[in-house]
């Protein structure tokens, strides 16, 4: 998810305390590491890392608050690791890093923009695949550089003021009917996410998306330019549509579920929800790649996730966890088995080898 | 400005060498932390990723750096007088009315105890089509339609005029308390109506804080980009925003580099001109 935004992220303490499930879930953890029980998968690591340090660093708030209790605590007290908490992972601060050799960050959460356009630069350790057991992940969440912690979403979200009852937009082409839905719709100010809803919309089947035919995306947008509102964070997008600025249009599935909870008129579709993953990352010259590639595979149990979802509503990247998540907020999360079908991926392939020629003629269009 | 500064620095020899030991630290302070970096950071320009010019080359080229730079220059320039037209009355009563002084301070103040962030989003709640505004006018039956202030040029020049007001404001109130308060009855009893004494005595005896107010809301406006981000529109798009994508989003140091320099030298030209206009102006 995007950088600074994720300092407004949501309290859902309530949430929590709302589904019996979700604290079984929450009680899992501590009872996986009563002394002399071992962490599951990491049998022999009992103390492993007594005496040693390491720094995770995410992003603030309430979502690294979640991801300390969820992914650090537990490892830490099974390990004797000390995790110090860093943040915001400030993309531009990493690459001073790695280039200067001062590495102090060893686990970092990053959005996928930045694991693809810094892969290249030779910014990340390589993952051992050794130490970490990629196959609890689904597969579309790990590269070689990455293992993917939290999945969302951008779907497209509707107010229900503006459109209460049956008729209310459904697919990303309604965002085009201006006719049958009036209103300001409101898009990702940065390219990714934005160019895909548009071709969706074009009626570019999701198995052809990629590449992106961008010109024709900017073509679908010319015909509603003058309705559409950027945001640049997510906060800006929850505010637009709760305060009605926009009727509808695309935004985090986070950011619906947390103005839902606060009593806001709004509804999510799910069709076409466009998948995008943050994945935990070793920057490269830490110190301490044995305890970060622990750490690493301890996140892909379904306990921590599972329990990171029931604290921040954000997707498990291993289907396991499902059965840990209170039942409440199942329909909330992306990577839900039922979403799968009609469900797009963005594609880290495509956005390293184009992120800044795609940016350069978006925002070339955007300026015209 | 200049006259202040020429009385300190006539003082002799001695007073020099003293004044030199007192600016030593804030100097050497400034030099380590901030000129150092910027010229590291500057000097990456002609040699990332290799030696040349091919950083410029990409810049000049590239339609949309100068369509970025056009669009941060005119946001600047209107902040910039926005703030003068504004912010002149407003120094002028906190000069010359004593009572409203203290209460004026703290109005314009204000702002910097609130967050970019907080602010910004005030501004989503009162300017909006829904928003308080909007619904006011609506309601009184003023307008018929919303009036559109927000998520284009205007929201963000109230965004930025409003944050960036003390600035232009301090300035000139130091300028109008410093002029003898005997001059403007004086120009009255010689027969010049209010206006011509305003235009002949007070404006050019305030032209220092003027240009100093002026110069540092221009200098800070180029460098904004959360507020047009947050209140702007599609096409309110700036060169720091930019140039912080290149660094975070690419890692393209080379181009950022080429990019904040081509500002820096922009914005050097367009001061140095604008200094020019002013001492061209001043009555001898």
């Amino acid at each position: 998810m995007p950088g600074a935004l994720r300092h407004t992220a949501r309290t859902t303490r309530r949430a929590v305390l709302r589904g019996a499930g979700a604290m079984a879930a929450g009680m899992a953890i501590p009872s996986l590491i009563i002394p002399g029980v071992a962490l599951p998968g990491t049998a022999r690591a009992e103390q492993k890392f007594a005496g040693q340090r390491l720094t995770y660093c995410a992003w603030g708030g309430a979502y690294q608050d979640g991801q300390k209790k969820a992914y650090c605590d537990p490892f830490a007290a099974a390990t004797g690791l000390t995790i110090d908490q860093d943040g915001p992972a400030d993309y531009a601060k990493i690459r001073l890093m790695v280039g200067s050799g001062q590495v102090v960050w060893d686990v970092v959460d990053v959005g996928s923009a930045f694991l693809y356009s810094a892969t290249p630069q030779n910014m990340f350790e390589k993952l051992d695949f050794g130490v970490i057991d990629k196959s609890r992940i689904d597969p579309r969440y790990v590269t070689e550089h990455g293992v993917g912690d939290i999945v969302y979403s951008y779907n497209l979200a509707y107010s229900t003021t503006a459109f209460p009852g049956d008729k209310h937009p459904s697919t990303w082409a309604d965002m085009w009917d201006i006719k049958s839905f009036p209103g300001k719709r409101m898009l990702n100010a940065n390219a990714a996410s934005t160019l895909e809803a548009a071709l969706l919309a074009d009626g570019v089947p999701p198995a052809k998306l990629y590449p992106l035919d961008v010109p024709r995306a900017l073509k679908k947008l010319d015909q509603i330019k003058d309705d559409i509102l950027y945001w640049e964070t997510n906060s800006q997008s929850q505010q637009m549509l709760v305060s009605g600025a926009a009727t509808m249009g695309l935004i985090n599935n986070g950011r619906v579920y947390d103005s839902v909870r606060k009593g806001a008129g709004l509804a999510l579709s799910w069709d076409l929800a466009i998948q995008a993953v943050d994945y935990l990352v070793i920057p490269r010259g830490s110190k301490n790649v044995a305890a970060a590639m622990a750490l690493i595979d301890y996140v892909t149990h379904p306990e921590p996730q599972a329990m990171f979802a029931n604290l921040m509503v954000f997707s498990p990247t291993n289907p396991d966890a499902f059965r840990l998540i209170d039942p409440k907020l199942t329909p909330w999360l992306a990577t839900n088995p039922a979403y799968a079908e009609r469900s797009v991926l963005l594609d880290n392939d495509y956005w390293r080898d184009n992120l800044d020629p795609v940016t350069k003629q978006w925002n070339q269009w955007r300026l015209t | 400005m200049e006259p202040v500064a020429a009385d300190l620095t006539g003082a002799g020899p001695t007073s020099r060498a003293s004044h030199l030991l007192l600016v030593l630290p804030a100097t050497l302070f400034v030099l380590v932390v901030f000129a150092l970096p910027v010229a590291w950071l500057l000097s990456r320009s002609v040699s990332d990723p290799a030696w040349g010019l091919d950083n410029f080359r990409t810049v000049l080229r590239e339609p949309v750096y100068l369509g970025l730079m056009r669009n941060t220059v005119q946001i600047s320039v209107a902040t910039t007088v926005l703030c003068v037209l504004l912010g002149y009355p407003v120094a002028h009563v906190m000069a010359t009315c004593p009572r409203l002084t203290r209460l004026l301070t703290f109005v314009v103040l204000v702002p910097f105890w609130s967050s970019v962030l907080v602010r910004t989003f005030a501004w989503m709640v009162l300017l909006q089509n829904n928003g308080l505004i909007n619904r006011a006018l609506l309601g009184s039956g003023l307008v018929r339609q919303p009036i559109e202030m927000i998520f284009n040029r205007t929201g963000v020049l109230i965004g930025m005029v409003q944050v960036l007001l003390p600035f232009v404001i301090f300035p000139l109130y130091g300028s109008i308390r410093a002029i003898d308060p005997a001059l403007m009855p004086a120009a009255a009893c010689m027969g010049a109506t209010p206006a011509r004494a305003f235009l002949r005595v007070q404006l050019p005896l305030t032209i220092p804080g003027l240009t100093t107010g002026a110069t540092l809301v221009f200098v800070l406006s180029l460098g904004y980009f959360v507020t047009p981000a947050l209140l702007g529109g599609r096409r309110d798009v700036v060169i720091a925003r930019m140039i912080q994508m290149e660094i975070g989003q690419f890692g393209d140091w080379g181009v950022a580099a080429a990019l904040s320099l081509v500002l820096l030298v922009a914005t050097l030209s367009l001061l140095g001109f604008s200094r020019l206009l002013v001492r061209r102006g001043r009555p001898t």
